[in-house]
């Protein structure tokens, strides 16, 4: 289900969270700082061709 | 939006969350949700949580109305329990306000683990009745989609964690910041007052720091962006949690005390003899008895010694005192005695609280919700015509402006032979006040009521009022 609420949580505010959940949140915030990193790369050489 | 009731008064502070609204019909307090609000609240309404929440006080009184009145132009429309005397956050002391932000952390671990959330943490979710704080925003729950943060953090930490932060580790007080900014102080801020050593002070690298740093980093990404971001790798409800009993450790640890005022030893100092201490407890008891059940005033409070008095006859008794230690001590005096019926209420009578928000409306003016039965106004007209430098007949118009026609209002005059008044006129210089006597106040006293009682105290230099407002 997309949605979006009324306000805006702030997506530094959103990601924040799992670094202050302990070693369980600080993983999922390494997973995700990973997957950006991976897109970037696969991302490029379509970007340029 | 058009609401064809010529009743129905929208509440000015009740716009952001368009598909919760409350308004205001014949003295009620209802709330109007759309569709997808009503099948919300339908869900919330049955489920266990939510019921030991409402049966504890801890959420206010809230009913649907069955049927839906037809001429309302919502799915649902709920009513709510009147809260006797509406505050803000910038009139609390520190003590009320943390103690609003761990009932609202324990209101929302109780939805997390039942499959609701809150859609916002504001400071301003939150009432108090009596001392007692209790959480009006029922528009708010929702139910959690799993693999998301909780959307209320940022307003959380800007409305209710960094004010404590800013009392609890700098000693500052809060209620300037929260007065000023009605979104609460922003992480970028709270930044440069804890560099160096402050960083390692209590929740501060995390909750302000890397907090300030993940927004400036993240500005570029949306957040339904990021909220997909999260749920793909893996954030979880427990973590939710973990990080809201985190957050719970953290507001407990800040108990701080304000330090000492000269305010706190006021009752000590203040050189009341024994025969004039009964005297005046006897009068006020006797004015608040005639005046019946209704709400009380009790401007210049202390240490809420009238307050209690008059709680014996009143409905409700707001205490309104200046320095936040002493609305601190009184706050947490009230809550060890179980007081249900005196709400402390940090405000300056001569710099009361604005209007704020949206149009100055959206957080009404103290003056707009000040409309007592009875004011009691004990030891304090010296104070705003002598130390404040307010004219005597201003002092009394704005008196009289806070109680209702027919209403009561107790005043108290000291003399200007009386210590007191000589403490505060040796500040001023010479002959600054010909006009704070005790003929020119009963002549002024007499323009806007009619006098019912009249009562010099044994020591002879304070002259007590019954007055009955424009009578």
């Amino acid at each position: 289900m997309t949605h979006l609420a009324y306000l805006d949580a702030g997506s530094g505010s959103l990601i924040v969270q799992a670094l202050v959940g302990g070693v369980a949140g600080a993983a999922v915030a390494a997973k995700l700082y990973w997957r950006r990193l991976v897109a970037r790369f696969r991302r490029q050489p379509t970007d340029q061709g | 939006m058009a609401v064809p009731d010529s009743g129905v008064r929208l509440d000015p502070g009740s716009f952001r969350d368009p598909g919760s609204r409350v308004f205001h019909r014949r003295g009620e307090v209802l709330r109007g949700l759309d569709e997808r609000s009503a099948r919300d609240w339908r869900a919330l309404a049955v489920s266990d949580f939510f019921r030991d929440l409402l049966a504890a006080g801890k959420v206010c009184g809230t009913e649907e109305l069955i049927p839906t009145p037809v001429d309302a132009p919502w799915a649902a429309v709920l009513r709510h329990e009147r809260i006797p005397f509406v505050t803000h956050p910038y009139e609390w002391s520190y003590g009320m306000l943390r103690d609003a932000a761990l009932l609202h952390l324990e209101i929302l671990a109780a939805a997390l683990a039942a499959g609701f959330t809150t859609k916002d943490g504001s400071a301003y979710n939150l009432q108090w009745r009596g001392v007692a704080p209790v959480f009006i925003d029922v528009g708010s729950f929702e139910p959690v989609r799993d693999g998301e943060p909780w959307a209320g953090y940022r307003q959380f930490c800007q409305t209710l964690l960094y004010p404590l932060l800013l009392q609890a580790h700098l000693g500052l007080d809060f209620q300037p910041w929260l007065r000023a900014r009605i979104d609460g102080i922003e992480p970028e801020q709270m930044r440069r007052l804890f560099g160096g050593a402050r960083r390692l002070r209590a929740g501060v690298l995390t909750h302000v720091h890397l907090h300030g740093a993940m927004q400036s980093r993240n500005a570029g990404a949306s957040t339904s962006e990021v909220r997909a971001q999260l749920r793909a790798a893996g954030y979880s409800r427990e973590l939710a949690l973990a990080t809201v009993r985190g957050l719970t450790r953290l507001v407990r640890r800040l108990d701080h005390r304000p330090g000492e005022s000269h305010w706190a030893d006021y009752q000590r100092t203040c050189a009341y003899s024994v025969p004039d201490r009964q005297a005046k407890e006897g009068f006020v008891d006797r004015a608040v008895a005639a005046t019946g059940p209704g709400l009380v005033l009790d401007l210049g409070a202390n240490d809420g010694r009238y307050a209690r008095i008059a709680a014996r006859h009143a409905d409700y008794v707001v205490a309104v005192e200046q320095d936040p230690a002493i609305v601190d001590a009184l706050y947490r005096a009230l809550r060890d005695e179980g007081e249900r019926r005196i709400l402390p209420l940090l405000l300056d009578l001569a710099d009361p609280s604005p209007g704020g928000g949206w149009r100055g409306a959206e957080r009404a003016a103290f003056a707009d919700r000040a409309r007592a039965d009875v004011v009691l106004a004990l030891a304090l007209v010296h104070h705003l015509a002598i130390g404040r430098n307010v004219p005597l007949a201003a002092v009394l118009d704005q008196l009289v402006e806070l109680g209702t026609a027919g209403g009561t209002l107790v005043a108290e005059f000291v003399h200007p032979e009386d210590p007191m008044a000589r403490r505060l006129l040796a500040n001023k210089p010479d002959g600054l006040f010909p006009d704070y006597r005790l003929e020119t106040f009963e002549t002024l006293l007499a323009a806007r009521g009619r006098v019912v009682r009249r009562l010099e105290l044994p020591s002879g230099t304070r002259t007590l009022y019954q007055v009955v407002i424009g009578g």
